[in-house]
């Protein structure tokens, strides 16, 4: 798996008409093998923050910088390289999940028996090669979500961000998806997620930043965090430094 | 090329899955000509080919009233049913009982009042001329024939039947003017050459369609519902295409494909590319029915146009602006509801400004100014051109150069709506 990592300095964002940032001078590194937990109370900045470091939205300020082995290198080159998830079931449910592949692992720029050896090998690890060739839009909630991993895994990507993975998930499919994040992350996948799951998210990163109003206001190694804080799980620590008052 | 084709592949599934889409797309225009094309070529039928139900009541008993209603017969134009049972009470009501679309009432007198206006004019004409003037002073009475028709009748066909009423009646009150005189002046050769010379003078009116070329269709109901109705149907896959773009800008696959190594432009334009296609299946189906199956229909058969690379042209081009259309739609809709209603809804506002359904040239003139901006309303011009008018390229020329404006316009405002989502 190839070397990338990330990193951001002062990364700001903006939206047109509004006053406020909706990120303001995020400052993050993360490196080849994390799996990094961005998290935060709703609004906090997390999806706007993945969608800058996977290339649907761009800084209003700051820099944004990939690294190929320790070399910075531009966001075209490593486009192909990079998988997203995001929250919603983005692809088309009027297809198969075998159709889905298809189309979008010829998007990622994957050859024909590319894109079917691929496609086999993880609808078989998703639990979803029975059903392979059957219409999405007769998928249980479960089932819709694995479909939308797969094609985000589709290209063996070096960097997978997620948007919420697990969300309105059944355990059985929860556990499987889980399951298969980590397996790829053990083959060199740095993971990027978003949850509100923070028992979840706990046993699942390694690193976390905590965002909150647009800012990090912690972020590092997950044990260290809990140390240093002293705090024993991250639910705590959450609710530590974003407080309880309600995020309407 | 292979990941435009596996688009491609993936668009044409994506339609063929939305049944109620190729329902609309290729089932309603299949029915729409042909439903329409019978029901106007019956009323086309009703006013140039059958000929015309008139009840008649003739209460006059002299001869001329006899020559009216003969002259009538004779012309072949009218389908004549004489009954002198009625009153003048009773006829409209019989009329209405027995579906006669006309009716002539002529009133007692009628002959009589004739010869005694041709008597005046004859004695003025004697008078003027300086001759003497042996007929006594004839009194001519305010007398009238009463036309009566169906309500639904329009003012042109009723206008058409009194014309060719008065012209049976000018024959007849010359050829009575021609005997009177002909009596005044004591001449004993009969006045029938002298009617006959008169009638050969008479100079004939040509009927020559004006299309600017030596190609010479004679309009029908085909004519103008095949093109127009597929059209129509052409430009309503904006319910399909526009529902397909709002679909997925909405649910997250253009801003998951904004993370790959492909350029949106080739998402676009496979999506372009299979409704071009759909679009020009919509054209091939309909047209070639309209070829086949018409004539067996008792319909006229459709005549394709001599100009076939015009021809393509312009299916192709309107095809593209069907497909622009339905894009521009589908990228400002907020909803898939606000997709279908308002594509729907603007589709049929311009087919009606447009002259779809009734020709544009028949309309008001703001009408007419409106239909302009319909695009509607420029594919038919081309096929009219095409069909009806010879299909001269400088006739086309300006209509296919509206229509690729009309595109880029359609077009450029997508790129704008969709670069303003950070989409592309």
């Amino acid at each position: 798996m190839l070397n990338l990592s990330i990193k951001t300095q002062n990364l700001s964002k903006r939206y047109n008409g509004a006053d406020k940032y909706s990120l303001n001078k995020v400052n993050l590194n993360i490196t080849k093998g994390d799996i990094y937990g961005v998290l935060g109370p709703n609004g906090a900045g997390k999806t706007t923050l993945i969608s800058i470091l996977c290339g649907i939205f761009s800084a209003s300020d700051g820099n944004l910088i990939y690294y190929r082995d320790n070399l910075p290198v531009s966001f075209n080159n490593v486009q192909s390289i990079i998988g997203y998830v995001p929250q919603e079931y983005a692809f088309f449910q009027e297809l198969s999940p075998l159709q889905n592949l298809e189309y979008f692992g010829a998007m990622y720029n994957l050859d024909k028996d590319e894109i079917k050896s691929n496609a086999i090998r993880i609808l078989e690890l998703l639990g979803l090669k029975k059903v392979a060739s059957d219409r999405i839009i007769t998928f249980s909630g479960g089932m819709k979500r694995r479909v939308n991993l797969a094609i985000g895994i589709i290209h063996n990507p070096a960097v997978l961000f997620l948007d919420e993975p697990t969300v309105g998930v059944d355990v059985q499919s929860k556990v499987a998806i889980l399951r298969i994040l980590r397996e790829l992350n053990e083959k060199g996948t740095t993971i990027i997620y978003t949850s509100h799951h923070l028992s979840e998210a706990q046993n699942f990163c390694n690193s976390i930043a905590l965002l909150d109003h647009g800012n990090v206001i912690v972020d590092g190694n997950l044990d260290e965090l809990l140390s240093v804080y002293k705090t024993e799980s991250l639910k705590e620590l959450f609710i530590k430094f974003t407080g309880e008052d309600f995020r309407d | 090329m292979f990941k435009f084709w596996v688009a491609v592949k993936k668009e044409f599934s994506v339609l063929i899955f939305d049944k109620a889409g190729l329902a609309v797309m290729f089932a309603m225009p299949v029915l729409l000509v042909f439903i329409i094309t019978i029901v106007q070529d019956s009323a086309f039928k009703i006013v140039n080919e059958n000929r015309i139900s008139m009840l008649v009541l003739n209460k006059d008993k002299g001869t001329e009233s006899r020559k009216l209603i003969e002259l009538m017969n004779d012309s072949g134009l009218f389908d004549l049913k004489n009954d002198s049972s009625l009153n003048a009470v009773s006829f409209e009501k019989t009329m209405m009982e027995n579906d006669f679309l006309t009716g002539l009432y002529i009133e007692s007198g009628f002959s009589e009042n004739l010869i005694s206006k041709a008597n005046i004019i004859s004695a003025d004409m004697m008078e003027e001329l300086g001759l003497d003037n042996s007929m006594q002073d004839s009194i001519v009475k305010s007398f009238e024939l009463q036309f009566f028709h169906d309500p639904v009748l329009k003012e042109n066909y009723c206008l058409s039947v009194i014309n060719m009423i008065n012209a049976f009646l000018k024959g007849i009150e010359g050829e009575l003017l021609i005997n009177t005189l002909c009596d005044q002046l004591s001449l004993e050769e009969s006045p029938a050459k002298l009617k006959k010379a008169m009638i050969d003078n008479a100079t004939p009116v040509k009927r020559v369609l004006a299309t600017g070329s030596d190609n010479k269709v004679i309009p029908n109901s085909t004519q103008h519902n095949v093109p127009a109705w597929t059209i129509f149907a052409m430009f309503f896959m904006v319910v399909s295409l526009g529902n397909n773009i709002v679909k997925e800008r909405l649910n997250g696959a253009f801003i998951r494909l904004k993370t790959m190594p492909t350029p949106f432009f080739l998402v676009l334009s496979s999506k372009m590319f299979i409704y071009l296609l759909a679009a020009l299946s919509q054209i091939a189906l309909v047209f070639s029915l309209a070829k086949i199956t018409f004539p067996t229909l008792g319909l006229p058969a459709l005549t394709m146009p001599e100009n076939t690379l015009g021809f393509l042209m312009v299916s192709f081009v309107s095809s593209l602006a069907a497909v622009a259309y339905a894009l521009l739609v589908g990228s400002f809709a907020k909803t898939q509801e606000q997709s279908y209603g308002f594509g729907a809804i603007s589709i049929v506002i311009f087919a009606a400004i447009g002259g779809i359904w009734v020709p544009a040239f028949v309309m008001p003139d703001y009408i007419q100014f409106l239909s302009l901006l319909s695009p509607l309303n420029w594919c038919l011009q081309g096929f009219y051109v095409l069909f009806l008018k010879g299909g001269l390229w400088s006739d086309l020329i300006p209509v296919i150069s509206g229509l690729l404006s009309f595109v880029c316009v359609c077009l450029l405002l997508v790129f704008v709506k969709l670069k303003k989502e950070k989409i592309i």
